[in-house]
């Protein structure tokens, strides 16, 4: 199987609708065994939701601001484990005023808050992460981007945040690299999460994805994108590493929608 | 118990919303409920009652008294419990 025996670290389930719940449910049917993190109020229902897994899995409380958090998350996995195969980082939050169409108008403080928990958080999560990656002789680290090339409708601040993330993986990807981790992205296209419900205006480029998207788009599928995920956690993209796979129908690949020709 | 009854005690337990502050007219937004929160009170509801309300369920609930429709027509009704 793809995943087996792979240990993994997947953050960022809420519900059954977020892609990283795609990801923990296929690793597991390929093989994999795996850990969830989730913190906060929403860390009693990642523990509901765990129990829909094929395998109910363990949740480890883990709020990526805070390095006491991290250490004590590293400790739990080496104690477990120790060692890891993968870690899935499926994060990011931006306070109301960041998104929505306001974003001449956001405070630094704001700012400061997306950019902490969207975009460092992946860096620090891969260095609490990597000696337990190393100690397996290597691993892989995926996160979920959305395309940061374009400005979007409402997306503001967390747009600014995912492509300082894009940088961020080519940079993690560089001095991760001599331990053999791989660090790669992952752009979706958008889909019916609640970090998606959060987002005033996110429905405007939901309506016209799938017409512009050469394979069409299912916004309430994250599969697609749980599959690639699975792909790049396993041993099958060994020289894959500071690169973004767009998962979005392909509509990153075309200017305007095919539907009016012919 | 009712199947009001029953969300109220959910509310309760799982969100802190003083049962007097509840009428079967009462919006989740009058109690500060957020989407999140309704996640949370369709996972209580499942482990209260044993059926699943989804995620696009819990986001179109506006009162207490949808919930409640919500459950009936899952064939909820009076328990003896």
């Amino acid at each position: 199987m793809l995943l087996e025996n792979k240990r993994l670290l997947v953050t960022g389930v809420l519900t059954e609708a977020s892609i990283a719940f795609s990801v923990a449910r296929l690793a597991q049917e390929a093989g994999a065994e795996v850990v969830l993190s989730g913190f906060g109020r929403g860390l009693r229902i990642t523990q509901g939701i765990a129990k829909r897994l094929p395998t109910e899995a363990d949740v480890i409380e883990l709020d990526v601001t805070k390095p006491d958090d991290l250490a004590a998350a590293a400790a739990d996995i080496d104690s477990r484990w120790g060692a890891l195969d993968g870690v899935v980082h499926a994060i990011g939050f931006a306070p109301a005023g960041a998104l929505g169409g306001r974003f001449m108008q956001t405070s630094w403080e704001d700012v400061a808050t997306t950019l902490q928990v969207s975009t460092y958080s992946f860096a620090a999560l891969a260095a609490a992460m990597a000696p337990l990656l190393k100690q397996a002789g290597g691993g892989s680290i995926v996160g979920l981007d959305f395309d940061a090339s374009v400005a979007w409708p409402g997306y503001d601040w967390m747009g600014v945040a995912k492509a300082g993330l894009e940088s961020c993986c080519r940079y993690v990807a560089r001095d991760l690299g001599p331990q053999n981790i791989r660090v790669n992205l992952v752009a979706a296209g958008p889909l019916r999460t609640m970090a998606a419900k959060a987002i005033d205006g996110f429905s405007r480029f939901e309506d016209e994805w799938a017409p512009r998207a050469p394979l069409g788009w299912n916004v309430h599928d994250a599969e697609p994108v749980g599959r690639v995920v699975c792909a790049l956690l396993s041993d099958w993209t060994p020289a894959v590493t500071g690169e973004i796979v767009h998962v979005d129908g392909g509509a990153h690949a075309v200017g305007t929608g095919a539907a009016t020709e012919g | 118990m009712t199947v009001y009854d029953r969300v109220v005690t959910i509310l309760n337990d799982r969100l802190g919303v003083p049962a007097e502050d509840v009428s079967p007219e009462t919006t989740f937004e009058q109690l500060d409920l957020d989407s999140l929160d309704l996640v949370e009170f369709a996972l209580g509801a499942e482990e209260s009652f044993g059926v699943r309300i989804s995620d696009d369920e819990a986001e179109g609930l506006r009162s207490v008294g949808d919930a409640v429709a919500l459950l009936e027509s899952k064939g909820l009704g009076v328990t003896q419990a």
